[in-house]
């Protein structure tokens, strides 16, 4: 056989086979069992509010969802995917809409800001959509939430935490608490409760999440006199810390406080604890991750997260939340699949309050959210589209989340 | 803390060395930049993981599994990607594109297959064992990949030196038309080629999987750069160079942390490599042959 | 309803159309190198450099867009000038790796001059944003229009057989009289300001910008353009960037599969056109068959040379 016949062939085996593996990871939860009983779900108390027309909702309602789903920050978009996908479908089945559905189109936007704009083009200019969810990172965000303002089509993201985003414009809305609304709070906690004087800081200075997150700490650790023996810095993706934690180790701090995504934060906490650096380890949002302590195990028990949701929140909405998520993915969420999740509900919410279709109306609608009971806890949006909940203080015990107190 | 950084940076040199090994020996024998090594990497790492947790098999054994498996990708790979490129006597940047295209792939697929998630391997694979000598700690883990990565350097060494196949494929390197004029099978020595690589590939993504819990479709990515640094710095294609290029790279990393700053951890790194290249133009143990495009 | 349909079109893939404008620059800036025999991958850093000194000037100082670009470009001409002074005796995939180290420290060195004395710089890993949309659609195409006459003299011209002399030989060129370290000094240099003057037509497009758009990935992404288009003449990075960037969106339906056909496409592309998907030569051989019988595929035949 001549060789480029061979790859031709070769190739379209090899396609076929995957198309046949299909990713288990991001099945839409329609071909999963039906999701446990909707039972106390946001509704009842929402739908009282405005308590407008939404008789006037008909058809397809067709909203847009621009994450990465391919490439290194699938690992973020996939949770977030499976959030909006499996809220999407109990809003349906629920008929929150009442006769109208709600239809959700993904596009991918492989983490670069580039194919976020022009995702964001496509999905409003070819499919129309009447609000976008997403996207995935801040830099995208920055990039392609313009697009959605200069349109006039809502654009709300839940895994965007870096400072001036609801800036942009008065169509721009997250649903992601900043770290500047969990750091402080989490330092002032902590030090009262483990009582140190000195810490060293790590974090990732190549990427937006936690470089927001490390500013926040250094002002809020300033602000509480506690003094920083050492600031170290690692880049996204690295797995050896142990230079920076040596380094660390010999300053003998009482807290380490570390900025990072659950993945890296996993692996510092392993290594920490085999360099004998044996003090408590403080971090935010981006430890709120079931894989912290299914990585790091052992490792990381203690860990500290100031975070925006809490996995064991008894509340009737998260608990349903996380049951379904369970029965429809064979795992737990993380934080982003909570906001997202959350996301896609407030989304809908407006859209029912609005009773039309219309960017304009649901962007008033969504704008007017207030003690909306959600996962996050009672939700609401600030005047400058910002959420507005309590954050919680985490500890891992047991390999689980618990409050700490 | 001099004595630990110094641990710490023979441990990361040899994590660079382990993964150099096998990409510079693909680089030196068929010149071409392989941009879907780190691809191949990734997939010995998944492979060594579902041996231990699906089929429950020990350690070494998904060792074994993971450099033969990866070692068939690795012909596959050739097959489809490079090997009609030759027949063609494509241009040696051709490769590059058809590299990038098979690791996209090979990526794409692990994504689909296993998710974008994070895993590792069981916690009881290898005992989680921490080591005191004076002010010096090391794992149980990191001794035993250390050990391995210079087992695996020597044999790959004696492998070159001594085996018919060794000498052949040094002889492909110095040049395939000559070789194949003494009657060397050039074809069979390719394939050769890259099943070594890729085996080897596949180990050092078990050992990293071991040592640093952090197995995704994506963990090909970071190390590829750092791999591509050592293998040039080392002198294209000279498994010697890439060893020490290894360990050089490693100790400007971690000395440069330990005594400069970690905010410039890779533009320290960068800078040394480019001024040892401004010093040494083919790498440390390159030879100053010029190769003709 | 035509002129509806092609509205939509239009707005659908305008974004695009520009993203490939900018790729068709990187890719020319790329070409130029290879074309005297370098293998540069220094463009990603040039055009971070220019796109942040350029987005500087316009945030601090509301410069005009053109007193930008030409910052920004002059910028990354500079560094590539010292630059090249040094590292463009090494050669080869030696050459390569340093201008792949040379964007590493650019991007390490964006990261951390993020403020100065209070006052925010590149603004680290958080970027700048707000940066005002001045580019505009026609700006590119007359950009790359430029760049195309620019090219197309060269090739007319004296430089350009130089070029094209020491990309063959450069030792042959050298005893005919061509000053090569000269010459490679030029084109690194233009490729600088090409790479540059795109990077802030970037900036001013996307609104924000951040170091991490300029690593190895963008470098290598650059690289693609050229050689996937074909580096013989200066058609080919531009019809690489096209495809490259409009490939992923036209392949959207395919939701996950995305990037397996993706890759599937480069393969196949490459191993049937290894010299580019705009090589001469075949393409008038297709031409001379046309209406003959295609029994035989035209690549077929041409692998035969193989040994």
């Amino acid at each position: 056989m001549k060789p480029g016949r061979f790859a031709l062939l070769f190739l379209v085996v090899l396609s076929l086979l995957v198309v046949a593996c299909a990713p288990p990871a991001t099945p839409a939860p329609a071909a999963q069992p039906p999701v446990q009983e909707p039972a106390a779900e946001p509704t009842a108390e929402a739908a009282a509010e405005p308590a407008a027309a939404s008789g006037a909702l008909s058809g397809e309602i067709v909203v847009g969802c621009a994450h990465a789903l391919s490439g290194p920050i699938a690992i973020y978009g996939e949770p977030i995917h499976n959030g909006i996908l499996l809220a999407a479908q109990q809003i349906n089945d629920q008929k929150l809409l009442g006769d109208a559905t709600l239809a959700i189109v993904c596009e991918d936007t492989a983490g670069d800001k580039a194919q976020a704009i022009n995702a964001f083009q496509k999905l409003i200019n070819q499919d129309k959509v009447v609000a976008i969810l997403g996207p995935t990172l801040s830099n995208s965000a920055f990039a392609a939430d313009p697009v959605a303002q200069e349109a006039g089509i809502p654009v709300l993201g839940s895994s965007n935490t870096a400072a001036g985003i609801t800036d942009m414009g008065d169509y721009v809305f997250r649903d992601s608490l900043p770290e500047s609304d969990v750091i402080p709070n989490t330092i002032l906690v902590t030090k009262d409760k483990l009582g140190y004087s000195k810490v060293a800081v790590m974090y990732g200075n190549d990427d937006q999440f936690t470089q927001s997150g490390y500013d926040v700490f250094a002002e809020a650790l300033a602000g509480s006199g506690t003094e920083v023996v050492a600031t170290e810095t690692f880049a996204k993706g690295d797995t050896d810390f142990s230079a920076q934690l040596t380094k660390i180790a010999a300053l003998e701090p009482e807290a380490l406080i570390v900025s990072a995504l659950a993945e890296e934060a996993a692996n510092i906490m392993i290594q920490a604890r085999q360099l004998g650096l044996d003090v408590p380890i403080i971090g935010g949002n981006g430890f709120n991750s079931p894989k912290l302590a299914e990585i790091a195990g052992p490792a990381a028990e203690g860990a500290i997260s100031g975070a925006a949701w809490n996995i064991g929140n008894p509340a009737p909405e998260n608990q349903a939340f996380v049951d379904a998520y369970r029965a429809a993915y064979g795992g737990d969420p993380d934080q982003f699949a909570a906001q997202a999740y959350t996301a896609t509900w407030l989304m809908a919410t407006a859209i029912k309050n609005a009773g039309s279709a219309d960017p304009a109306a649901i962007r008033d609608a969504l704008a007017a959210i207030t003690d909306f009971p959600s996962p996050l806890g009672t939700y609401s949006f600030d005047a400058n589209r910002n959420p507005v909940h309590t954050p919680v203080v985490l500890i891992v015990k047991d390999g689980k989340f618990q409050v700490f107190e | 803390m001099f004595w630990q950084q110094l641990v710490n940076a023979l441990w990361l040199g040899s994590v660079y060395a382990l993964f150099a090994l096998g990409y510079t020996l693909v680089f030196g024998v068929l010149d071409i930049l392989n941009l879907a090594h780190g691809a191949v990497f990734m997939w010995g790492a998944f492979f060594g993981l579902l041996a231990v947790t699906k089929l429950n098999m020990p350690i070494w054994a998904a060792l074994l599994v993971a450099m033969l498996g990866a070692g068939i990708l690795g012909i596959v790979l050739d097959r489809v990607a490079f090997r009609p490129l030759r027949k063609r006597n494509a241009p040696q940047l051709a490769a590059i594109i058809s590299s990038i295209g098979a690791s996209t792939i090979l990526v794409s697929l692990a994504q689909g297959a296993f998710g974008a998630q994070v895993s590792r391997f069981p916690f009881d694979t290898l005992p989680a064992q921490v080591f005191t000598a004076g002010p010096v700690r090391v794992t149980l883990v990191q001794v035993i990949v250390f050990a391995v990565s210079l087992v695996l350097m020597a044999a790959l060494l004696l492998f070159m030196r001594r085996s018919r196949s060794g000498k052949a494929m040094r002889a492909v390197a110095y040049s395939g038309r000559i070789s194949s004029l003494l009657g060397i099978d050039v074809d069979r020595i390719i394939v050769t080629t890259f099943f070594v690589s890729s085996a080897l590939a596949g180990a050092s993504g078990v050992f990293l999987g071991l040592a640093f819990s952090a197995i995704s479709p994506f963990m090909g990515a970071p190390i590829e750069l750092k791999g591509l640094a050592v293998i040039i710095l080392g002198g294209l294609g000279n498994v010697p160079g890439a060893i020490l290029a290894g360990f050089l790279l490693a100790a400007t990393e971690v000395f440069g942390v330990a005594y400069v700053s970690s905010d410039f951890r890779d533009a320290i790194a960068f800078t040394v490599l480019i001024l040892v290249l401004l010093i040494r133009p083919s790498g440390i143990l390159g030879t100053a042959v010029e190769r003709r495009a | 309803m035509l002129t509806q349909f092609l509205t939509d079109i239009w707005l659908v893939y305008r974004s695009v159309f520009e993203f490939a404008l900018i790729g068709s620059a990187l890719g020319l800036s790329i070409y130029i190198t290879l074309r005297t025999g370098l293998l540069s991958l220094a463009s990603a850093g040039f055009m971070s450099i220019g796109a942040y000194v350029g987005a500087l000037l316009t945030i601090h100082l509301h410069t005009p867009l053109l007193v930008s670009v030409l910052a920004g470009a002059l910028a990354a001409g500079v560094i590539g000038l010292l630059l090249g002074l040094p590292v463009l005796r090494l050669s080869g995939v030696y050459l390569a790796i340093a201008t792949i180290g040379f964007g590493e420290v650019v991007r390490v060195f964006m990261l951390n001059i993020d403020n100065l004395a209070g006052r925010t710089i590149t603004g680290g890993a958080l970027g700048l944003n707000n940066i005002p949309r001045k580019t505009e659609t026609w700006h590119l195409v007359l950009f790359v229009g430029l760049l195309i006459y620019l090219f197309v003299r060269i090739d007319r011209s004296r430089t350009g057989r130089a070029f094209d002399a020491i990309r063959q030989d450069h030792h042959v060129a050298a005893s005919m009289g061509i000053n090569v370290v000269q010459y490679r000094n030029l084109a690194f240099v233009l490729s600088a300001l090409i790479a540059g003057a795109a990077g802030v037509f970037s900036a001013h497009l996307t609104y924000f910008v951040s170091p991490n758009e300029y690593g190895f990935n963008g470098a290598v992404r650059i690289l693609t353009f050229a050689i996937l288009g074909g580096y013989l003449i200066w058609l080919g990075p531009i019809v690489g960037a096209f495809i490259l960037t409009f490939l992923p969106e036209l392949l959207r339906f395919l939701g996950p599969y995305r990037p397996i056909v993706n890759g599937v496409v480069l393969i196949l592309a490459i191993i049937y056109l290894p010299r580019g998907l705009v090589d001469p030569t075949f393409w008038r051989k297709v031409w001379r068959q046309r209406g003959k019988p295609p029994s035989p595929p035209p690549l077929e035949t041409s692998s035969e040379a193989a040994p």
